[in-house]
């Protein structure tokens, strides 16, 4: 095992974290503020994905594909925390009524799309950026720059914007929240937007840096909710480290055995936490 | 400031409160005391509008305000500080006070009102920046207070602010509410500590298995009798 | 409603449903078309499935989204030791394995207080990923997939006729499992569970024990539901085994049946097993799929009781009520105490904090046998805290308790339920979806007296009788006025059969005449040898009753001793009037 290769897997899995940390934002949001658990979260990142993809057959450069799917994928969230208020929909709930729109959501985009692969040919950046004898392709580089960004963004909105104040006070007692002029409903619904708004910005990078079958949707609930439950309900700068531990985890299983026991690593953390901190979820 | 009519309000099918009439003047501090279950807190939870009112009105300042939410009636300068405190308990002592301005009209006068509430507490200062779930109880009452405060209200409803509190700190909180009251701030007080209560109130009225048994000046209430036996049921 | 008629609905259903079996099993003697066979054992696969599945997460509550795996595991022990073992040890292997699994991911998150049932939909859905890609990277699979030639016994001529008749047998056997289960006392168990844990374990419901076995029930007849099936498709791979769709028609088939009862999980599985039989292949495939999806989002929020709630509702009648028992209104007997000196219950300076907060601060007090202890104090003063660390509710920060004179600090709730301690809610807590009747039957049957089914149903109906409810039975909770939910409340504590008894404020909220009526109950409790500890904020009524009153002042005892004399006890008018009138 030579330190090259261990230090490759280092960096690798400090990118998929990124990546886990991205596609676990809004889920880790919508979870602690609005104790609502989108499984459809995933669909929606496909269905992001997808479109990305669509959209790129046209010509369309995947930032100018983001910045309409951004807007629209905003309303869906809405639109879905609008009904799931509606009919009091609570957390246990959530989790099959959310399964149910992943299923629909899964099944058209096999209507529409085909259950065979697919991939976005255009490239946002060629080759890499070499750091000695390691290697960082720059499309993941930016999709990590992207993630950071977007955990520091929300954190920033959360600890010191007026509206992060009031939704973190709604989170702690909305009837006194409310008393004090917080307007909850609003936030609740903007932050469900903002939830899916992640969901198709993690979907655009999906669609550049792997190919595509709708499947995929369910191989992507394990690795992430482990992210969000390991770093903390709600802790963006938590599902950042949570998603680089077990980014690198993966890596290094993948290089010291075979890559199919990759997807093992999450869970064995997870119940490795589960059974030495239980009261700590 | 403050009237209400023959309040009626229902638990389920159980009735809290039956037929309550009180007031409220300008600049003037009310105590309603009585007994646990005597009905206080579902009173002060029916005028702040968290409880739906069976029958019966409430008036602030002349107009009728029995239908509105509680958003509006905070609207209006009214500010409650509930039983129990209820803080944001994951949230820092500053905050929980930002949130207390949070309305556009309190939010133009932050400064001045965390400069005001700092200068009343000077504790919360030192501890702005702490988690509010982990001060003791009194510093959390205090921050109750202040965050009540920092809505700039002219009514504020107090229920069972010393709830679970050491004696000492018990009379440093009726201290500043006493010095609340000077400032201007008309307030209803809801308190199981009758001495301690009517000994800063202007009246007080003594509530018991949701009735108004008895009200007047502190003296006439001492003179009567009446709270020892809604107490301890003494005859 | 489904729970309305829990109680005697297995009358006629259960002798059609073997005729049923009987005739489907004499079936391939008519030589049917060979679809015919292979749909039929389709419909016996996902009915197996179905019911195994609700055995857990209908009944208990707890959704797992992991069934795929525990049949997978099924499979694949088929797959690999069928050939050694020859089928019939397999196939208990099969479901043995299954059941190892599922008990194991169920004593890692049982034991969680909070998002105890979120944890566990999200652990067993990673479960399916975890155990798929141990089988394909170990020789169990290896990737390829497995051909699974494996002889099983002659019945018919035919293999597949064979097959076909022990699909029915796991079909029909996991029906009556699940009947048995329901109707027996751990589906008691598991739907107060359901209803509300907490109320469970301290009503005497061993809650984490019965979990587990319902868990391991539930993934045993997956996994044996798995071995069969590894020979019918004779050729596993892991895509197909781990697919979500098998979780998902589960979960969809169990609430669209009905998953609160045993048969509905078989009438979602039959219903939906066709409908998705005649749309095979191409579009129309994936347009049943969605409707799949539609159907699970609406079926969660419009029918919570499903296919079978919407049957058993339209044919409700008129309650059956047992004869009115002999000791009509006389109070269930009390067992005889032990027969040990010094109090029955003694708290050594019990200390409860929480976040800093001290509710209790070393709080002592013995509660004698037989009396009526009276607990008063200003709101906050520890005392629904010091109710919840007796019934084991909360573990104490610091101190001992004793019963009897032995040490039950450590005990856990049920433990501590059937030593005889039970107590009220101050906001009735019962089982929502459950009857009066069998509202009552869970502390009759799990409380300190452990009766067998048949007394305990009696032994409810006298509680019931004893607090007047004898004609609301059938009734559920939200159908009773407040009075008469704390009367419940009243009849649970009664029918547990408890020494001591612990009633948090039952008089709040009720009219002076309901006020009489039940301080008149609560005599006639104690006339039948039952020790009472008795909190409320209604000092008349508190003076009429209690033997001996003690006081707690924040988290402090300042008083105990005779009532009249604790009343006046210038310490407790300070406590209540406030700290300076004392010096007065």
């Amino acid at each position: 095992m030579s330190a090259t290769l261990i230090g490759q897997s280092l960096l690798s899995g400090l990118m998929s974290g990124c990546l886990y940390a991205l596609l676990g934002l809004g889920l880790t949001l919508t979870w602690k503020y609005l104790r609502i658990i989108n499984l459809a979260h995933f669909a929606l990142i496909f269905l992001a994905a997808y479109l990305t993809y669509e959209m790129s057959t046209r010509g369309w450069h995947p930032f100018l594909s983001a910045l309409l799917l951004l807007p629209v994928f905003f309303m869906l969230g809405a639109a879905q925390q609008v009904l799931m208020s509606r009919y009091k929909v609570d957390e246990f709930a959530s989790v099959i009524v959310t399964f149910g729109v992943t299923i629909i959501i899964e099944s058209l985009i096999q209507y529409v799309w085909s259950a065979d692969f697919i991939r976005v040919e255009k490239r946002l950046a060629r080759g890499s950026l070499e750091l000695g004898p390691w290697l960082a392709p720059w499309d993941q580089l930016i999709m990590c720059g992207f993630s950071i960004i977007a955990c520091l963004l929300v954190w920033v909105v959360l600890k010191h914007t007026w509206h992060g104040k009031a939704l973190r006070a709604q989170l702690d007692n909305p009837s006194i929240a409310a008393a004090f002029g917080v307007p909850n409903r609003k936030l609740s619904l903007a932050l469900a937007g903002m939830g899916s708004a992640f969901a198709a910005l993690g979907g655009v990078f999906i669609a550049l840096l792997f190919t595509l079958t709708p499947s995929q949707i369910y191989s992507w609930f394990g690795v992430i909710l482990a992210t969000v439950l390991l770093g903390g309900l709600g802790s963006t700068f938590g599902a950042l480290a949570a998603g680089m531990v077990i980014g690198v985890g993966e890596s290094l299983t993948m290089a010291l055995t075979a890559p199919a026991w990759a997807p093992i690593v999450p869970f064995t953390l997870l119940i490795l936490i589960l059974i030495l901190w239980p009261e700590r979820l | 400031m403050l009237k209400i009519d023959r309040l009626c309000v229902n638990h389920g099918l159980a009735s809290a409160l039956t037929g309550v009439s009180i007031e409220v003047n300008r600049n003037e501090l009310v105590a309603v005391i009585g007994p646990n279950g005597a009905g206080k807190t579902t009173l002060v939870n029916a005028i702040a509008r968290i409880l739906p009112v069976h029958a019966g009105d409430i008036f602030f300042e002349g107009e009728h305000v029995t239908n509105l939410s509680p958003l509006e009636l905070g609207a209006r300068g009214v500010a409650l500080i509930p039983e129990g405190r209820r803080l944001f308990t994951t949230m820092t002592v500053e905050e929980n006070l930002d949130i207390g301005c949070y309305r556009t009209l309190a939010r133009t006068h932050r400064a001045a009102s965390l400069d005001h509430v700092y200068d009343m507490f000077p504790v919360l200062r030192e501890r702005r920046k702490q988690i509010a779930g982990t001060l003791s109880g009194g510093q959390q009452q205090m921050v109750a207070i202040a965050r009540a405060l920092m809505s700039r209200p002219r009514l504020l409803l107090i229920d069972e602010p010393c709830l679970g509190l050491a004696p000492i700190i018990v009379s440093q909180v009726f201290e500043v509410i006493a010095m609340i009251r000077d400032s201007g701030v008309a307030i209803l007080l809801i308190e199981q500590n009758a001495v301690k209560a009517l000994k800063i109130a202007q009246r007080g009225y003594i509530l018991d298995c949701g009735n108004i048994v008895a009200q007047g000046s502190p003296a006439e209430l001492e003179a009567q009798g009446e709270i020892k036996a809604a107490y301890l049921g003494a005859h | 409603m489904a729970a309305r008629t829990r109680s005697n609905s297995a009358g006629r259903a259960t002798p059609l449903l073997a005729l049923g079996a009987c005739a489907l099993a004499l079936l391939p003697l008519f030589h049917p078309p060979l679809f015919f066979e292979s749909f039929l054992y389709l419909i016996f696969f996902w009915i197996t499935l179905a019911t195994s599945w609700t055995i857990l997460g209908g009944f208990s509550g707890y959704v797992s989204f992991g069934h795929g795996a525990f049949y997978g595991i099924g499979v694949y022990a088929m797959a690999n030791l069928g050939k050694p073992l020859t089928f019939g040890p397999a196939l208990l292997l099969a479901g043995l394995l299954a059941a190892a699994t599922g008990v194991a991911i169920g004593a890692v998150t049982f034991r969680i207080r909070r998002l105890r049932g979120e944890l566990f939909a999200l652990l067993t859905l990673s479960l399916a990923i975890i155990i798929s890609t141990i089988v394909l990277n170990t020789p169990i699979d290896g990737g390829p997939g497995v051909m699974v030639n494996i002889a099983i016994p002659h019945v018919y001529e035919q293999q597949s006729s064979t097959l076909y008749l022990i699909g029915l047998c796991v079909a029909f056997g996991s029906i009556m499992v699940a009947r048995a289960v329901q109707l027996g006392t751990l589906g008691r168990g598991l739907f107060a569970i359901s209803d509300d844990e907490d109320v469970a374990e301290i009503l005497g419901v061993p809650t984490f024990a019965y979990k587990l076995i319902a868990i391991g029930i539930s993934s045993f007849l997956a996994g044996v539901m798995g071995g069969v099936h590894a020979i019918f498709v004779s050729y596993v791979t892991v895509g197909e085994t781990f697919s979500i769709s098998v979780p998902l028609y589960v979960l969809l088939m169990s609430i669209l049946g009905g998953a609160r009862h045993w048969l509905g999980p078989a009438l979602g599985a039959i219903v939906i097993t066709t409908i998705s039989y005649s749309f095979v292949g191409g579009d129309s495939a994936l347009i049943a799929r969605a409707a799949i999806g539609l159907t699970l989002i609406v079926a969660t929020i419009f029918l919570p009781q499903g296919i079978i709630g919407l049957l058993l509702r339209a044919r409700i009648t008129a309650p059956e009520l047992p004869a009115p028992h002999a000791s009509f209104a006389a109070a269930p007997k009390t067992p005889p105490y032990e027969p040990t000196d010094g109090p029955l219950l003694e708290a050594r300076e019990i200390t409860m904090s929480f976040r800093g907060l001290r509710a209790l601060d070393g709080v002592s007090l013995t509660i004698n046998k037989g009396e009526i202890l009276g607990l008063v104090g200003p709101n906050g003063s520890g005392k629904s805290t010091l109710i919840n660390v007796v019934t084991g509710f909360y573990k104490p920060t610091g101190g001992v308790l004793l019963h009897c004179g032995h040490d039950i600090t450590g005990m856990s709730g049920h433990e501590r339920a059937r030593l005889g301690l039970a107590r009220t809610f101050q906001i009735p807590r019962p089982f929502a979806r459950q009857t009066v009747l069998d509202n009552i039957m869970v502390p009759a049957l799990f409380g300190a007296r452990h009766e067998s089914r048949g007394d305990a149903r009696d032994r409810a109906m006298e509680a019931i009788e004893f607090v007047g409810l004898q004609d609301r039975c059938d009734a559920l909770p939200d159908e009773l006025n407040l009075h008469q939910r704390k009367f419940l409340e009243l009849a649970r504590v009664l029918a547990s059969g408890s020494r001591l008894v612990m009633l948090d404020e039952v008089l709040a909220g009720l009219t002076p005449r309901e006020i009489s009526e039940a301080i008149e109950m609560v005599r006639k409790i104690h006339a039948c040898g039952t020790t009472i500890l008795f909190v409320e904020h209604n000092m008349r009524a508190v003076l009429e009753l209690s033997d001996r009153l003690i006081v707690l002042n924040q988290g402090h005892l300042v008083a105990n001793g005779n009532p009249r004399e604790v009343i006046a006890d210038p310490v407790v008018v300070a406590a209540y009037l406030g700290a300076d009138h004392a010096e007065n």
